[in-house]
C-alpha cells in the first residue's frame, strides 16, 4: 500500500528504518554519506587490490569475466532499468561487438586496425545497430519489443553461423567472414597508449578501469536532464511526452547507449578470449545478463554492480565442482534463513535434516547396501561428512532423475501449502535437494548452472521483484 | 509444379503446427496480457511425452497395439501431461506476479522457459530422439494423386491441427467457460464482479493452451521425426511470431499467422535455401510491426487517456 | 483580438462512435474558460486533441495562429500548453524534485556529452533548471515548502500530488494550461484553495486556462466563460448563469422529464 497520508512522517521511514538496522544499517548509511567520487575510488582500490591478493589464475579470471558482466549489467540497465525498455536481443549487441572487434583485428579479412581505432568503429557500429533495432520498437508496446528483440538475437546467431559460405560479386569462391560455428581466432591483442594486453590479469586491469570510466559517466548521466527523462519514460512514457520529453527520440537514444556499452565489452572480450564463437552469444549468456540486473533490481549503478558480483562470482564458482557445493548448500541456508522465523525453528528444521539424513543413511544402507555404496562427486570441503549423511546409490542416473522430478513437484507444491505442512514438508524436502544435488545436478555441472540460473529468475521475480538490491518501486499497472 | 505443391504441403503442415501453438500464446496473451513464453518448452515436453509413451507401447517397429490405438495414446498422454504442466506453471510462477508491473511476468516466463529448457536437457540430454514414423506408418499410405505426394501422417496433422481450431473457436464463442474467457480478456475486475470465477477461468485457458501445444508437440515429433530439447525455443519464437502477426488475442489472426509463417518458411526452405528460414520469418515479424503494429487482424488498442 | 488558442471544426471519431462532432472552440489570451459536461462528453478528449495525444479527424487545432495538429505531444508542450491529468499521472517512484526538474527537458538543450563533462553550459542549465523549480514550487507557499524534495512522490497525500502535478505542468513554462478537474477528490476548504490558485495562476503569472470541472462551485469562482458539452457537442456558450440556467444543459446533466400523456 503506497503510503498516503501523511507525507512527513512517511518520508522519514528509511532514515527510522536505517537507525534501527544496527551494524549492517549504520555501515550502509555511513556508506551513503561518502560523496560519490570517493566511493568510486574506494570501490576501484579494492578491486585493484585482487591481483595482489591472489596467485590463482582462476580468481584473476572468475574476475574479469565479473568486471565484463558489470559492464553488461549496466549496459542493460539503461535500456531495462532507465529507459523500461524490455530488449531481450541484447546479447546480440554483445556479439556484434566481439565479431566486429575481431573482424577489424584479425587475420579474417586481414585487418589489423590499431586498436584505438578498432574499438572506436565497433561502439559507433553498435550504437547504429541499437539505434536501428530500436526504429522499429519505438511504436511498439513491451510485449512486442520483447518478442522482435529476442527474435533478433537469435537470427544474430544464425547468421553468424552462417556467414562463412558467402558468395561475393566479383570473388569466384566463396568469402568466410565470420567463421561459421569455429567462429574467428587469433583476433590481436588490445595495445593502448603503448601497453600491450596479454594476460589475465591484464584484462582484469583494463575491465577495471573501463568499468570505472563507464561507472562514472553513467553516474553523470544519471543525474542530468537525460536520466531524469529515461527514468521519467520508465515511469510513464504517455505522461513525459506531455511534459516535453521526446520519447521516441529517448527511447532511440536508450538502445544506442545500451548497444554501445555492450559492443565496448564485446571488443574486450573478443581480445581476452583471442577469439570469438557463435556459441559465446546464446541464449543462457542472455539469462546471465539478465539475472545479474533482476537481481540488482534493475535502475541504479550500484545495483548492477552487486548483482554482477552475486551472479558473476556464484555462476563461476559453479564451474568448479569442487567449490559448486557452497554454492548450493550456501543458497539453500540463506533460503532458510530469510524464510523461517524465529531462529529456534529454524534450527529446528536443520536439525531434522541432519537427523532425517543419519537416520535414514542407517536404516537404508543397513538394509541395502547398494544404496550407500556410492560417494561424493567431487571433494568438497563436507564431502566426507555428506557421504555418511546422504544416500548414494550405485547407479545414481534414473533415481536421481526421478527424484529431480519429485523435488521439482515438491516445491511447486509447497508454495501453494499452509504454513504448518510447509514446516513439516521442509525437512523431507531439503533433504531430497541434496540428495539430487549430489547424486544428479552434480554429474552435469554445465547443465545444473543453467537450471540455477532459470530457478533464480523465477524465484526472485515471484518472491522479491526488486530484486536483493533494488528499491521499492510503485508500479501502476 | 511437382516441387511447388510439395512445398506448399510441407507449408501447410508447418503452419497448422505453429497455429495451435500460436492458439495457445494468443488464448493466454488475451487473458493475462501475458507471454508465456514457456508455452515452447510445454510443446517439447509433450513431445517427449508421446515418445516416451511411444517407446513404452513397443516402439514404432513392433507396437503392442493397433498403431490407430498408438496414436490415440501418444495424443492423449502428452495433452494430458503438457495441459497440467501448464497449470502448474500458472500457478506457481505467473499467479503471484497478477498484479505486478508487465516486466515482472514477462521475466520469470523467460526464466522459466530457460528453466525447463535445461530441465529437459538434465533428464533426457541433448540427444535427439526419432519417432521413426516411417515404420509406424508407411510413407505410402497417403494421398498420391498426380501433383500431390501427402502422406497420411501429413493429412493427418493438417486435418486434426484444422479441427481443433474449429473446435476452439466455437468453444470460445459458444460456450459459458469460452464467453467467460472472452470477458475476462476484456475486463478482469469486470469480470470478476458479474460473477465470472476468475481464476478458474485462466487455469481453463492456461489448459486449453497447454493441451494445444503438447498436441502440436507429437504432431512435429511424427512429421518431423526429430524430438530434442531444444525445439521448443525456436518453435516458440515463430509461434509468437505467427500470433503476433495474425494479432494477439486475436483467435483467427493466430490461425492465420500460423499459416502464414509456415508456408513462408517452407517456401523459404525449398526456394532459397535452409539457412535463411529464420531471417524470412524475423523479416515478416519486422514488416507487420512497421505496418501495422497491431497485427493483420487485430483492432488498434485504444488507450483511455 | 487574436485567440490564444482555437478549435475549427474539430471532428473525432473511435471506431465509429463519434466522440468530438463539429465542436468550435476559442479561448482569449488570458482569460480562464471552463469546460463543463457529464461524464463521456468528450472534455477530456478535447485536451488530448489539443496535446497531440490524438490527431483530429477533422478541423483545425491553432495556438497563437500556429497549426498544433500532426505535432507530437512533446513539440505541442514545447511551444507553451502544458496539462494536467483527471487520474494524477505522476512519475511516482522519482522524487518530488526530479518531477519538477525532469519536465524542464524542453526547454534544456544540454547534449549528454555536455552534461556528462558537466561544461559551463550544461551546469549553467542546472543551475536555472534548480531555481526555476524552487520558484514553481514558491508559488504553492508554504504547502511545498521545506519538503523533502527527496522523497518520492508516491509518499505524497492526495492534496499534494494535485499539488506536485501543477508544479510539474508549471515548470514546462506554459502560456496555456489545461487542468482536467482540478478538484477532484477534494473538501471544500481544498477546493476553496484551488479556486484560489486558479486565479492566481492568472493574475500573477499571466497564464490562459482552461478548465474542467465538475464542481460548480469552483466554475463559478474561477470562470470568464464557460463552455458546455454533451455528447461531444457545444450546447451552450457564456457565462456561468447563462449556462447553468440553460435548459440543455440541465438536459445534459439531469436528464428531461416526460410529460404525462
Amino acid at each position: 500500500m503506497p503510503p498516503v497520508g501523511v507525507d512527513e512522517w512517511a518520508a522519514r521511514v528509511e532514515e527510522r528504518r536505517e537507525q534501527r538496522a544496527g551494524l549492517v544499517g549504520q555501515a550502509l548509511a555511513a556508506w551513503d554519506r561518502v560523496a560519490p567520487v570517493w566511493r568510486l575510488v574506494l570501490f576501484a582500490a579494492l578491486v585493484a587490490s585482487v591481483p595482489f591478493l591472489t596467485d590463482s589464475d582462476f580468481i584473476i579470471r572468475v574476475g574479469v569475466n565479473t568486471l565484463l558482466l558489470a559492464m553488461l549489467a549496466l549496459g542493460l540497465n539503461i535500456v531495462v532499468g532507465w529507459a523500461g525498455l524490455l530488449d531481450l536481443g541484447y546479447i546480440a549487441f554483445y556479439g556484434f561487438g566481439a565479431y566486429t572487434y575481431a573482424l577489424l583485428a584479425s587475420d579474417q579479412i586481414d585487418v589489423h586496425l590499431a586498436s584505438w581505432l578498432a574499438i572506436v568503429c565497433v561502439v559507433v557500429a553498435c550504437a547504429v545497430l541499437g539505434f536501428l533495432l530500436g526504429l522499429p520498437s519505438r511504436r511498439l508496446i513491451g510485449d512486442y519489443l520483447a518478442i522482435v528483440t529476442l527474435f533478433f538475437g537469435q537470427v544474430f546467431v544464425e547468421v553468424v553461423t552462417n556467414l562463412d559460405r558467402v558468395t561475393l560479386p566479383g570473388k569466384d569462391e566463396p568469402v568466410d567472414i565470420t567463421g561459421g560455428p569455429n567462429g574467428i581466432a587469433g583476433v590481436d591483442p588490445i595495445q593502448l597508449f603503448g601497453i600491450e594486453f596479454l594476460t589475465p590479469t591484464d584484462y582484469f586491469y583494463l575491465s577495471l578501469v573501463v568499468l570505472v570510466i563507464l561507472i562514472a559517466g553513467l553516474y553523470l548521466i544519471d543525474n542530468s536532464r537525460t536520466g531524469r527523462a529515461w527514468r521519467a519514460i520508465r515511469e510513464d512514457p504517455l505522461a513525459a511526452g506531455l511534459m516535453t520529453m521526446p520519447v521516441k527520440r529517448l527511447k532511440l537514444m536508450a538502445f544506442a547507449f545500451g548497444a554501445a556499452v555492450a559492443g565496448l565489452a564485446g571488443a574486450i572480450f573478443a581480445a581476452l578470449q583471442i577469439g570469438v564463437f557463435p556459441r559465446n552469444f546464446e541464449t543462457p549468456f542472455l539469462i546471465l545478463i539478465y539475472a545479474a540486473v533482476i537481481l540488482g533490481g534493475a535502475g541504479s549503478i550500484k545495483g548492477m554492480l552487486a548483482g554482477a558480483a552475486v551472479v558473476g562470482i556464484s555462476f563461476e564458482l559453479l564451474r568448479e565442482p569442487d567449490e559448486a557445493s557452497w554454492i548450493f548448500y550456501g543458497g539453500v541456508l540463506l533460503a532458510l534463513v530469510l524464510t523461517v522465523r524465529p531462529w529456534r525453528l529454524l534450527a529446528g528444521v536443520l536439525a531434522g535434516v541432519v537427523a532425517l539424513g543419519l537416520a535414514l543413511h542407517a536404516v537404508v544402507g543397513g538394509l541395502w547396501p547398494d544404496a550407500v555404496a556410492g560417494s561424493p562427486r567431487a571433494d568438497w570441503a563436507f564431502s566426507s561428512a555428506i557421504d555418511n549423511w546422504l544416500l548414494f546409490p550405485e547407479d545414481p542416473k534414473t533415481i536421481g532423475n526421478w527424484a529431480f522430478v519429485a523435488l521439482v513437484v515438491g516445491v511447486v507444491w509447497l508454495s501453494q501449502a499452509g504454513r504448518r505442512a510447509r514446516l513439516l514438508a521442509l525437512v523431507p524436502l531439503v533433504y531430497l535437494a541434496a540428495f539430487v544435488w549430489e547424486n544428479r545436478l552434480m554429474l552435469d555441472p554445465s547443465v545444473t548452472r543453467q537450471l540455477m540460473l532459470g530457478a533464480l529468475l523465477i524465484v526472485v521475480m515471484i518472491l522479491r521483484p526488486a530484486g536483493l538490491f533494488g528499491a521499492k518501486r510503485i508500479e501502476v499497472a | 509444379m511437382d516441387f511447388f505443391v510439395q512445398q506448399l504441403v510441407n507449408g501447410l503442415t508447418l503452419g497448422s503446427v505453429y497455429a495451435l501453438l500460436a492458439l495457445g500464446y494468443t488464448i493466454v496473451y488475451g487473458i493475462l496480457k501475458l507471454l508465456n513464453f514457456a508455452q515452447g518448452e510445454v510443446y517439447m515436453m509433450g513431445a517427449f511425452m508421446g515418445y516416451f509413451t511411444l517407446v513404452a507401447l513397443g516402439g514404432a517397429a513392433s507396437p503392442a497395439v493397433p498403431v490407430a490405438f498408438v496414436l490415440v495414446l501418444m495424443f492423449l498422454v502428452a495433452g494430458l501431461s503438457a495441459g497440467v504442466l501448464g497449470v502448474a506453471i500458472e500457478r506457481f510462477a505467473y499467479r503471484p506476479l497478477r498484479d505486478a508491473p508487465r516486466i515482472a511476468p514477462l521475466i520469470t516466463a523467460l526464466g522459466m522457459s530457460f528453466f525447463l529448457q535445461s530441465t529437459a536437457l538434465l533428464l533426457f540430454s541433448a540427444d535427439v530422439r526419432n519417432m521413426d514414423t516411417s515404420e509406424l506408418i508407411s510413407p505410402s499410405t497417403g494421398i498420391h494423386v498426380g501433383p500431390l505426394d501427402i502422406s497420411l501422417v501429413r493429412i493427418l496433422v493438417i486435418v486434426s491441427a484444422a479441427l481443433l481450431m474449429v473446435a476452439l473457436a466455437r468453444f470460445v464463442a459458444q460456450t459459458k467457460l469460452g464467453k467467460a474467457m472472452r470477458a475476462v480478456a476484456y475486463d478482469r475486475e469486470a469480470a470478476e464482479m458479474m460473477g465470472i470465477d476468475v481464476d478458474r477461468t485462466i487455469v481453463a485457458a492456461f489448459f486449453i493452451g497447454s493441451v494445444l501445444a503438447g498436441g502440436a508437440g507429437v504432431m512435429v515429433g511424427l512429421v518431423f521425426d526429430r524430438v530434442w530439447h531444444l525445439m521448443g525455443f525456436t518453435a516458440g519464437l515463430k509461434a509468437f511470431t505467427a500470433a503476433v502477426v495474425g494479432g494477439i488475442g486475436n483467435i483467427p489472426g493466430a490461425m492465420l499467422g500460423g499459416l502464414l509463417i509456415g508456408l513462408a518458411e517452407a517456401f523459404t526452405a525449398g526456394y532459397i535455401s535452409t539457412t535463411f528460414q529464420n531471417l524470412i520469418v524475423f523479416g515478416l515479424l519486422i514488416v507487420v510491426m512497421l505496418v501495422r503494429p497491431t497485427g493483420l487482424l487485430g483492432s488498434p488498442a485504444i488507450e483511455k487517456v | 483580438m487574436e485567440p490564444l488558442l482555437e478549435l475549427a471544426g474539430v471532428r473525432k471519431s473511435f471506431g465509429g462512435l463519434e466522440v468530438i462532432g463539429e465542436l468550435d472552440l476559442t479561448v482569449a489570451e488570458r482569460e480562464i474558460v471552463s469546460l463543463i459536461g457529464p461524464n463521456g462528453a468528450g472534455k477530456t478528449t478535447v485536451f488530448n486533441l489539443i496535446t497531440g495525444v490524438y490527431g483530429p479527424d477533422e478541423g483545425s487545432i491553432r495556438l497563437d495562429g500556429r497549426n498544433l495538429v500532426g505535432l507530437p505531444p512533446h513539440r505541442v508542450t514545447t511551444m507553451g500548453i502544458a496539462r494536467t491529468f483527471q487520474t494524477l499521472r505522476l512519475f511516482l517512484n522519482m522524487s518530488v524534485q526530479e518531477n519538477v526538474t525532469a519536465a524542464t527537458y524542453g526547454s534544456t538543450h544540454a547534449r549528454v556529452w555536455q552534461s556528462v563533462l558537466r561544461t559551463p553550459r550544461a551546469r549553467r542549465e542546472e543551475r536555472e533548471v534548480r531555481e526555476l523549480a524552487d520558484e514553481v514550487f514558491g508559488f504553492f507557499g508554504e504547502r511545498m515548502a521545506g519538503y523533502r524534495r527527496d522523497q518520492p512522490a508516491y509518499s505524497l497525500s492526495y492534496a499534494n500530488r494535485r499539488r506536485l502535478e501543477l508544479a510539474r505542468a508549471l515548470a514546462t513554462r506554459p502560456r496555456l494550461l489545461l487542468l482536467d478537474e482540478p478538484a477532484a477528490g477534494m473538501n471544500p476548504h481544498e477546493t476553496a484553495e484551488v479556486t484560489e490558485l486558479i486565479g492566481r495562476l492568472r493574475d500573477e503569472r499571466g497564464l490562459t486556462i482552461l478548465v474542467i470541472e465538475h464542481d460548480m462551485h469552483v466554475v463559478e469562482g474561477i470562470s470568464d466563460r464557460v463552455v458546455a458539452l454533451d455528447h461531444g457537442i457545444k450546447v451552450a456558450e457564456g457565462s456561468f448563469d447563462h449556462c447553468a440556467g440553460a435548459p440543455a444543459v440541465v438536459e445534459a446533466y439531469l436528464g428531461r422529464v416526460e410529460d404525462a400523456a
